[in-house]
C-alpha cells in the first residue's frame, strides 16, 4: 500500500509548505521594502532570515512527516524519513568547503 | 534598479515554470551567468532557492488535490537528496568550462524531449488550484524500486551539479518502469524536488556560493510568478507557451555554446 489515500497527511504536508513558502516570501519582501529606504544591515539580515527559512522547508516537512509516520506506527516509513534527514544534516555537516 | 530588475525576471521564469512544468531553475541559472556575470556556480546556489520556492508553492497545491504520492516520493528522495549533496560538495572541484558545457547539454536535451513530445505539457490534469474536486487514479502499486532508486540517484546528482529539479528523468522513470500514473508522477517529482534542491543548497549556502542579495529578489518574483502561473493554466494554450520555452531555452544553450568557444559574450 504506497498509493497515498491519506488526506490527513497531505493536508498536514501542505500547510507546512505553505507556510514555509509565505512566510519567507514575506520575510524577503521585507527586506527588499527596507533596503528601499533605509541603508544598514536589516535588510540584508531580513533578506538572509527570508532565504534560510526557505531553505529550511523542505527539512521541517520530512521532519514533520516523519513524526506522522511513526504516530501511525509505520515504523518503515518513519525510517526512511529519518533517513531523509540523516543525510540532509550531514550535507550541512560537510558543506564547509573552501570559500 | 537590479533588484526590481531580478524581481521581474524571477516573477517571468515562476511563470513560465509553472505552466510549463519545467522548473525555473533551467533558465534562472544560465541568465544569471550570462547576463549578470555570476561566476556558474554561484548562479547554480543562488538559483536553487527559487527552486526550493516553485516546489514548495506548487507542491502545495498537488497536494492539496491528494495527487502526491509522499510515500514513494519519501522513498526516491534517500537516492535524489544523496546524490544531489554528493555532487554539490564535489562541484567545488570542477571547472566553469565543464559546468557551462554540461548545462549547455541538458538544455538542448530538455528541449529535445519536449519538441519530441510536440509541446503537449505532461500533466493532463490542468484544474484550477481552487477546485478541490478529487482527482480519479487508478489503484496502482509502485514497483522495481531498484531501477527508481538508480534514476533518483542520477537526477538528484543532476540536481546538486546544475541547480535543476531534475523532473525530465524523475516523471518518465516513475511513469514508464515504476508504473506509477502520470499525474501521480508528476506530482509527486515536484514534490521531492524541494528536498533535493534543499541537500545541495544547504552545501553551496555553507560554501559562500548563495548570493543572498540577488536569491531574495528573485526568490521573491519566482513565488508571485508561480502562484499567477498556477491560476492561468487551465485558460492558456500552454502548447505554445512550451514553444516559448524551448525558444529560450536554445538561445541559452547557444549562448552558452558561444561563450564557451569563445570566452567571451558574458555581460
Amino acid at each position: 500500500m504506497s498509493q497515498s489515500r491519506e488526506p490527513g497527511l497531505d493536508r498536514i504536508v501542505a500547510l507546512v509548505l505553505r507556510v514555509g513558502a509565505f512566510g519567507s516570501f514575506f520575510i524577503m519582501l521585507a527586506g527588499l521594502l527596507v533596503g528601499l529606504f533605509v541603508q544598514g544591515h536589516l535588510a540584508t539580515r531580513l533578506e538572509r532570515a527570508g532565504v534560510l527559512l526557505m531553505l529550511g522547508t523542505p527539512v521541517v516537512r520530512v521532519v514533520v512527516a516523519g513524526i506522522l509516520f511513526l504516530r501511525e506506527k509505520d515504523w518503515k516509513y518513519g525510517a526512511i524519513s529519518f533517513g531523509v534527514l540523516t543525510i540532509l544534516l550531514l550535507s550541512a555537516l560537510f558543506g564547509i568547503g573552501e570559500h | 534598479m537590479l533588484s526590481a530588475f531580478l524581481v521581474l525576471l524571477g516573477f517571468f521564469a515562476g511563470m513560465l515554470g509553472a505552466l510549463t512544468g519545467i522548473g525555473g531553475g533551467v533558465l534562472l541559472t544560465p541568465i544569471l551567468a550570462l547576463h549578470f556575470g555570476i561566476p556558474i556556480r554561484q548562479a547554480i546556489g543562488t538559483s536553487l532557492v527559487a527552486v526550493i520556492t516553485t516546489s514548495a508553492a506548487s507542491s502545495s497545491i498537488h497536494l492539496q488535490r491528494h495527487t502526491t504520492d509522499i510515500r514513494l516520493g519519501m522513498t526516491l528522495e534517500l537516492a535524489t537528496s544523496l546524490g544531489a549533496a554528493v555532487t554539490a560538495y564535489l562541484v567545488a572541484y570542477f571547472n566553469r568550462n565543464l559546468l557551462e558545457g554540461l548545462f549547455a547539454g541538458f538544455l538542448l536535451y530538455s528541449s529535445l524531449t519536449i519538441l519530441l513530445r510536440r509541446g503537449k505539457v505532461k500533466d493532463h490534469d490542468e484544474g484550477p488550484p481552487t477546485n478541490n474536486r478529487e482527482t480519479e487514479i487508478p489503484a496502482y502499486e509502485p514497483q522495481r524500486y531498484p531501477l527508481g532508486l538508480a534514476a533518483s540517484l542520477v537526477a538528484g546528482g543532476l540536481s546538486g551539479l546544475l541547480g535543476i529539479g531534475g523532473g525530465p528523468i524523475k516523471v518518465p522513470v516513475m511513469f514508464i518502469f515504476m508504473n506509477v500514473p502520470l499525474i501521480v508522477a508528476t506530482a509527486t517529482s515536484n514534490f521531492m524536488i524541494g528536498v533535493t534542491a534543499a541537500a545541495s543548497a544547504i552545501v553551496y549556502y555553507r560554501r559562500g556560493d548563495i548570493l543572498i542579495e540577488i536569491a531574495a529578489p528573485l526568490a521573491v518574483g519566482v513565488f508571485l510568478g508561480s502562484l499567477l502561473g498556477a491560476r492561468l493554466a487551465p485558460r492558456i494554450h500552454t502548447k505554445y507557451v512550451m514553444y516559448l520555452l524551448v525558444a529560450v531555452m536554445l538561445y541559452l544553450a547557444g549562448h552558452l555554446f558561444f561563450h564557451l568557444f569563445t570566452g567571451a559574450g558574458a555581460v
